[in-house]
């Protein structure tokens, strides 16, 4: 089942010149020549896109030569939102849409690039110091804020105290800060109680820098409703419910960027709605499509489908705190077979037509880390082996639950399991709940002690991932308390240096095959439509995106 | 006809009151906002401090005293998610919402009740059994799917209306039709009965018999005593429409208070949801009161309480 399916979504991508971001092969960049007018004939660079599929008979790799880029901004992109954006202040943006319409607007000291590196922005460079405590940024002399305000030191000094301490959304991602000292204009200290690997990482997501004369000018209300930042992209207006709209910042410091003129996002709640108005051209590029969805789009015209695997992964949790304390899942020979014992395969198959990929632990593809381990194959009579191994020949009985109405096909995912269990003779009581109720018992850690659920993590790192849920008491959605673990996410808060960090996450993968917290499930792809005259548009796992590069193709 | 009118304002206050009652707790036996609220990843201590803060963590009796008092100042609190007062987020959902409202039920009065007069006259004719049709299909279709179908044919195929959004006069052509579409069904039959019980009135017999003109006939004994019942279906729907159509204003991105009403209940915003929810109460009410001062004007014999 699982490769016809992929063999026909194969060869429809490749028809209509589908992209997928999968993780190979990297875009290369081609040499072409271009006519250009009659006569003249010059060199252009540009940028080759290149169509990559899951393998089918032999890997189906497609070369698209794409419209090269504006010398200024010109013309409209419009991008969807499926929700409404409760603010598009960077640390107030409550999720990943209004997070996506407010980063367009600011910079910070340093990005995170689309292979997920870190890159300087603002700061061109920084010092670490010995104990790794102290981050000293060099600050950009070239960079003015969109109402002609010079950037220095003073607009980071200004960031950690506005938003520190605050009670925003994100005040906590700049609360990793001690102290936010100004040396000179152009140099900032940056002092964080103890080493904090993941400091870097959110500093360039959240910590963008604001513009302290006119913060103070204006105050914080009237900032919110007319927001300024060094940003790609100014803010123009936001009719709330309808529109965003910004226009390309004439003097950002990036040479060449932006290369669009005008940027909207429009809200469209409704996936079916977002997938006709691809169609109609009314806007430009739309996210979370289902995959029949993004499959009635293979065929249309101006549209390309982009898929990806979402950073969420999905997981069957024990419970070793409350509810699951004297059961038999505290023995790890049980855990394991319990993971053998479901073929997680044919679940994506069968529920997701394909369009997912098995989670080998916690860790998702694309993160720091990933691929240390392989999924548990499956085998149920290894992992009846294991139970009888374990003392349980017979299976046993215990109960599980899972939210209802969540995520796409969860509750028919959860009985699956229930199936797959009940094949090695471990009888399950599922009950699936009302979501909100669900969460209100899985942060009690009142639910049964097998129990279904997800998580996404936006930096790149499954750090946040992990340590919500497997925080043991302290972390709100956790149900399991391990040691080794705690000891594991420790180290790698405080591994400053990049390979010491990926070697722990790598051993703690193989830590956490012996001893599974959960029942490892999947990734599913998200799918995205984009109209063939958008240019350079890189969606990241987390479906974040920077539009600073991107261009539309001008008809003449 | 003071002393009714008086009466029916104090009945709509009552009730609105009770509205205010049923959904505050309705709405906190759904869970608790604090964690939702909160990223997934924040510690308990984080989540235990955010509902101090916000004040959840006080008996619900209290927190339940704190937001009448509120609601009589016209204060309906601040959303959770957008942490703007919860009344101007309504209020500036409102034009929309009116604009949509007010032009389906226009769509569904002057389609509806032609076609069912025309019917009620003629019973059997073409035009009844169009009509008759009409009615059927359009109180019988569910509306998201009709939406969506029409706009792949209306949008995508023919490219003629915008699929989604406000932005241009023909933005509401498909949104209006779908939600006035089981109005007019409704007014369509409605309209057609009454004639037909009217026509066989013995006070129309009479008027037929003393030799009155058809035509008087119709307009002054027929249409007014038909208009009663209209006058309180077209109130009725007409205030739920004014609270919003949830399906419809989703499905075509309507930006009206529907369309906010869903999100704000996936986000479990406690004080937009209830602000939205009175603020529809109070929609139906006063339309509701609208629709029987109406039916005094038209009819006698209610205005005194017979």
């Amino acid at each position: 089942m699982r490769g016809k399916w992929f063999g026909v979504f194969a060869i429809l991508v490749v028809l209509s010149l589908l992209v997928a971001c999968g993780p190979t092969p990297e875009p290369q960049t081609v040499v072409q020549t271009v006519e250009v007018e009659k006569t003249v004939v010059e060199t252009v660079e540009v940028e080759k896109e290149v169509v990559q599929t899951v393998e089918v008979e032999k890997e189906v790799v497609k070369e698209v030569t794409a419209v090269p880029a504006p010398a200024g901004p010109e013309g409209t992109l419009t991008m969807a939102l499926s929700t409404f954006p409760n603010s598009i202040d960077r640390i107030q943006a409550a999720e990943r849409q209004a997070a996506n319409a407010s980063t367009q607007l600011w910079d910070s000291l340093l990005w995170i690039n689309d292979d997920g590196e870190l890159e300087p922005a603002l700061a061109y460079d920084f010092d670490v110091s010995e104990d790794g405590r102290e981050y000293t940024f060099y600050l950009r002399d070239d960079v003015v804020f969109h109402n002609g305000e010079p950037f220095n030191a003073d607009s980071v000094v200004l960031t950690w105290e506005r938003g520190a301490n605050a009670g925003y959304e994100y005040s906590y991602y700049l609360e990793r800060a001690d102290s936010v000292e100004k040396i000179d204009n152009y140099t900032v200290k940056i002092t964080t109680p103890e080493p904090d690997a993941l400091f870097l990482r959110l500093m360039a997501e959240y910590w963008v820098v604001l513009p302290p004369q006119y913060y103070e000018e204006v105050g914080e209300e009237a900032f919110l409703e007319h927001p300024i930042g060094t940003g790609p992209f100014m803010f123009v207006e936001w009719v709330k419910g309808d529109h965003i709209t910004m226009e390309a910042n004439p003097n950002y410091w990036r040479e060449g960027m932006p290369k669009v003129q005008n940027l909207i996002f429009r809200p469209i709640p409704e996936s079916a709605t977002r997938a006709a108005a691809i169609q109609t051209g009314e806007v430009d590029v739309v996210g979370r499509l289902s995959s029949e969805e993004a499959q009635s789009l293979l065929g249309a015209p101006n549209v390309r489908v982009i898929s990806y695997p979402s950073t969420r992964v999905y997981y069957i949790a024990f419970n070793n705190l409350t509810t699951g304390v004297g059961q038999p899942t505290e023995d790890p020979l049980v855990r394991q077979a319990m993971n053998y014992a479901v073929d997680v395969d044919a679940i994506i198959d069968a529920l997701h037509s394909g369009f997912g990929q098995r989670a080998p632990g916690f860790v998702a593809e694309g993160e720091m880390g990933y691929g240390a381990v392989e999924p548990f194959p499956y085998d149920p009579d290894r992992a009846k082996e294991l139970l009888a191994e374990a003392g349980y020949p017979d299976g046993f009985e215990m109960d599980f639950a899972c939210p209802a109405g969540a995520y796409i096909f969860f509750e028919q995912v959860c009985e699956a399991i229930q199936g797959y269990l009940s094949g090695v003779g471990i009888e399950t009581n599922l009950e699936i709940m009302e979501s909100g109720q669900y969460w209100d018992l899985e942060a009690e850690k009142q639910l049964p002690p097998l129990f279904g659920d997800s998580w996404s993590s936006p930096q790149g790192e499954a750090y946040n991932r992990l340590v919500g849920a497997l925080g043991g008491w302290d972390a709100s959605y956790s149900a399991w308390s391990d040691p080794t673990i705690d000891e594991y996410l420790e180290n790698i808060a405080q591994a400053i240096d990049f390979d010491e960090r990926k070697q722990l996450y790598e051993d703690l993968q193989v830590y956490m095959q012996e001893n599974p917290p959960f029942i490892y499930l999947y990734q599913l792809m998200t799918f995205e439509a984009a109209n063939t005259r958008v240019q350079n548009y890189h969606p990241r796992g987390a479906e974040d995106y920077w539009l600073m590069n991107t261009w539309v193709a001008i008809e003449d | 006809m003071q002393r009714y009118f008086l009466t029916r304002v104090g009945q709509s206050l009552l009730l609105l009151i009770g509205v205010l009652v049923l959904v505050f707790f309705l709405v906190r036996i759904t869970g608790d906002p604090a964690r939702l609220m909160m990223p997934r990843e924040a510690s308990a201590a984080a989540v235990e401090a955010f509902r101090e803060e916000m004040g959840f963590n006080r008996p619900l009796l209290v927190q339940f005293g704190d937001y009448f008092l509120g609601v009589l100042q016209g204060d309906f609190g601040r959303s959770l998610h957008f942490k703007s007062p919860a009344l101007d987020l309504v209020l500036q959902r409102l034009p929309a919402t009116v604009h949509l409202a007010a032009t389906a039920i226009l769509f569904a009065m002057l389609v509806g009740v032609p076609l069912g007069l025309v019917g009620g006259f003629n019973p059997g004719s073409a035009v009844d059994s169009v009509g008759r049709l009409l009615a059927l299909l359009g109180q019988s279709i569910p509306n998201f799917w009709l939406g969506l179908l029409l706009m792949l044919l209306f949008a995508v195929r023919l490219g003629l209306l915008p699929s989604f959004g406000r932005d241009e006069w023909r933005s509401v052509i498909l949104p209006a039709f779908v939600l006035g579409l089981p109005t007019m069904g409704q007014l369509v039959r409605l309209t057609r009965s009454a004639v037909l019980e009217v026509r066989g009135e013995d006070f129309i017999r009479t008027a037929h018999s003393k030799g009155l003109e058809p035509g008087i006939i119709y307009t002054k004994h027929v249409l007014r005593n038909v208009a009663i019942p209209l006058v309180s279906v077209i109130g009725v729907q007409f205030g739920y429409m004014l609270g919003g159509s949830i399906i419809i204003e989703t499905v075509f991105a309507w930006p009206g208070i529907g369309q906010l009403l869903e999100q704000a209940i996936g986000w479990r915003d406690y004080p937009l949801v209830m602000a939205i929810a009175v603020f529809t109460s109070l929609a139906v009410l006063t339309i509701n009161l609208l629709t029987d001062v109406a039916y005094a004007v038209i009819d006698p014999r209610i205005r005194y309480g017979h």
